[in-house]
């Protein structure tokens, strides 16, 4: 009883905590007086336009069971209009060859969500690539073979070693003249060779993690080395990785921001984009900040699933 | 003794290791071993017990000497040494189940994968060698979720999945409480009386006096003695009485 009412207090102390930071950062554009406008800032998420349909002949309009109906005056097939959200007609009205008949309301993608689309294919894609690299070399670092594990040594070190804005502009300026590539192709290359060290070095201890055994038992029932690896070594260094992978996973979405340094119109970019459109920085920015936690979250969320799902045999 | 050559299944002849840190842990060590034929292997901590035992499926490469299984040579170089360890199961102190999968689908993962059998053939003849260790209510248990002794015996139905001319055993029972070392040796008894050619390594002197053909003594690298399990239990050769006075 005694520790439960110790637990309340301190959640008590965090909400109060939490509460006392936000009105840090309300308190604090006061003083530096901004006028908070978050109503501009939803139409660069999503808005919507409205377009107006226009009678193609001259006819006759009725309204049936909701359903705008315009018989033509000359035999041509009637224009039968079942959603709209404004009408401009009544039932039994004449109408004319391009008389307003309805607007109809479009919904947009604003330039904050093409964003975080892009924001969201650099990083499945980068993701993939990702993988496969750090797999084979994470498997290479370890292979009995001094050619394959010093070429595994030299990448991982030399990519660990450099920041990746660097290794970004070399890709994009350097590697992508010479192959010609894209600023899209350039900005997952960097990105996946980049996460692909951190990744091998993950599937390094993971596979170094499990028990030698394991190995010699999947040998000496006649697997080959690639058999044994895949069937019984994997996929318990799979298990074990899941975490620091997910570390990693959420560490490539956050890195591809550094992209928009090379005119990809990622999720950052577009937030600097609506800022010079807005002037309305503050605003911006968090909303970017909470679309990339809602990447994130959305992420360790999977992630905390599957382990869950593979903890059957634990 | 008679020429047992002729018959034998396992022929190792002057087999000498050397491990990378120096170690010489088998020194001229030559056996054969019949078809059919239960040798059990026994000598103090650091002999080359488990080190010979795995040079005779090739997880332990041998510095000199030859070895040859039902005719095939492992010393050379053409030899597949993947389709030799499909003939010799193996079974180890520390169990090795493979932790993410059932009872079942150990036993049928390597029939799958290496023999490329058909799942539903592969996990009925799995079934069937479960229900044969006495394991018909585990079969969808994960290891975690077996004691020792039940996972040794997982590890023996996996081994046997691979129709297996030869079962070596590395000290089976050593990591069991006492009361599931029965259990196990059970399985390991009716094998024998199936007539499976086996080495066992193992300081079970019960189960070398009733069901070993051979018991073989190693100390300090060499074999230094072997006989039938009357003559080895009565010989007084000194270095043994060292030995079995110590264990006994
Ligand atoms: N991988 C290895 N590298 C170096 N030396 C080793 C290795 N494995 C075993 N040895 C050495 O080889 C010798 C024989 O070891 P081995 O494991 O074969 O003995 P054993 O008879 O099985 O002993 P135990 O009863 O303790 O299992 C020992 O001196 C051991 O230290
Ligand atoms: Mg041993």
């Amino acid at each position: 009883m005694e520790k439960q009412s110790h637990l309340l207090l301190w959640k008590a102390v965090f909400v109060l905590i939490i509460i006392g930071l936000g009105f840090g950062i309300y308190a604090g554009s006061k003083s530096i007086d901004y006028t908070w406008r978050w109503e501009r800032i939803p139409q660069y998420i999503i808005n919507t336009e409205a377009t107006t349909v226009r009678s193609p002949f001259d006819g006759s309009a009725t309204i049936e069971k909701g359903k705008l109906i315009v018989t033509s005056d000359y035999g041509d097939d009637p224009l039968v209009i079942k959603k709209f959200d404004n009408l401009l007609v009544s039932n039994g009205d004449l109408v004319f060859e391009g008389d307003p008949l309805a607007e109809v309301e479009n919904w947009n993608i604003g330039p904050l969500t093409w964003g975080l689309v892009m924001t969201l294919q650099l990083s499945v894609v980068s993701l993939v690539f990702a993988v496969v690299i750090g797999l084979f070399a994470g498997l290479a670092r370890i292979s009995s073979n001094p050619a394959l594990r010093y070429l595994s040594i030299t990448y991982i070190e030399l990519i660990r070693g450099t920041p990746l804005l660097v290794q970004i502009f070399i890709f994009y300026f350097f590697i992508g003249t010479v192959l010609d590539l894209d600023r899209f192709t350039a900005g997952v290359a960097a990105l996946s060779v980049f996460t692909g060290a951190y990744i091998a070095e993950i599937v390094r201890s993971g596979i170094q993690s499990i028990s030698p055994g394991q190995m010699e038992a999947a040998r000496s029932l006649g697997m080959n080395y690639v058999q044994a690896m895949v069937n019984v070594i994997l996929p318990q260094a799979f298990k074990r990785t899941l975490p620091p992978m997910a570390g990693q996973f959420i560490n490539l979405i956050k890195d591809s921001s550094l992209v928009s340094v090379i005119s990809i119109t990622d999720l950052t970019k577009a937030g600097r984009e609506v800022v010079s459109s807005t002037f309305a920085p503050f605003e911006v920015w968090f909303a970017v900040a909470l679309m990339y936690l809602v990447l994130t979250g959305a992420l360790s969320w999977a992630i905390q699933r599957l382990e869950k799902r593979l903890s059957a045999s634990d | 003794m008679t020429n047992r050559t002729d018959k034998s299944i396992i022929q190792a002849r002057n087999i000498e290791k050397i491990y990378p840190n120096g170690c010489h842990a088998l020194k001229n060590v030559s056996l054969d071993i019949n078809r059919g034929e239960v040798v059990v292997i026994i000598g103090p901590s650091g002999s080359g017990k488990s080190t010979f035992l795995r040079t005779l499926n090739q997880l332990e490469t041998i510095s000199d000497g030859t070895i040859h299984i039902d005719d095939v040579s492992l010393t050379d170089r053409k030899t597949n040494i993947n389709k030799v360890r499909e003939e010799v199961g193996m079974v180890f102190q520390s169990f090795n189940l493979f932790p993410h999968k059932t009872a079942l689908g150990n036993v049928a993962l390597s029939p799958i994968k290496v023999k490329k059998k058909p799942r539903a053939v592969a996990e009925q003849e799995g079934r069937e060698l479960l229900k044969k260790v006495g394991l018909a209510e585990r079969m969808n248990n994960y290891p975690s979720h077996l004691s020792g002794g039940q996972q040794q015996r997982v590890a023996i139905a996996r081994a046997l999945a691979m129709h297996p001319k030869i079962m070596l055993f590395d000290e089976p029972t050593s990591a069991l409480d006492p009361e599931m070392v029965g259990e196990v040796l059970d399985v390991m008894k009716s094998l024998a009386r199936d007539g499976m050619t086996m080495v066992v390594v193992t300081h079970e002197m019960g189960f070398a006096r009733e069901v070993a053909d051979r018991v073989v003594f190693m100390e300090e690298g060499e074999l230094v003695f072997e006989e039938s399990p009357e003559r080895f239990f009565s010989s007084d050769n000194p270095r043994l009485q060292r030995f079995l006075g110590q264990v006994l």
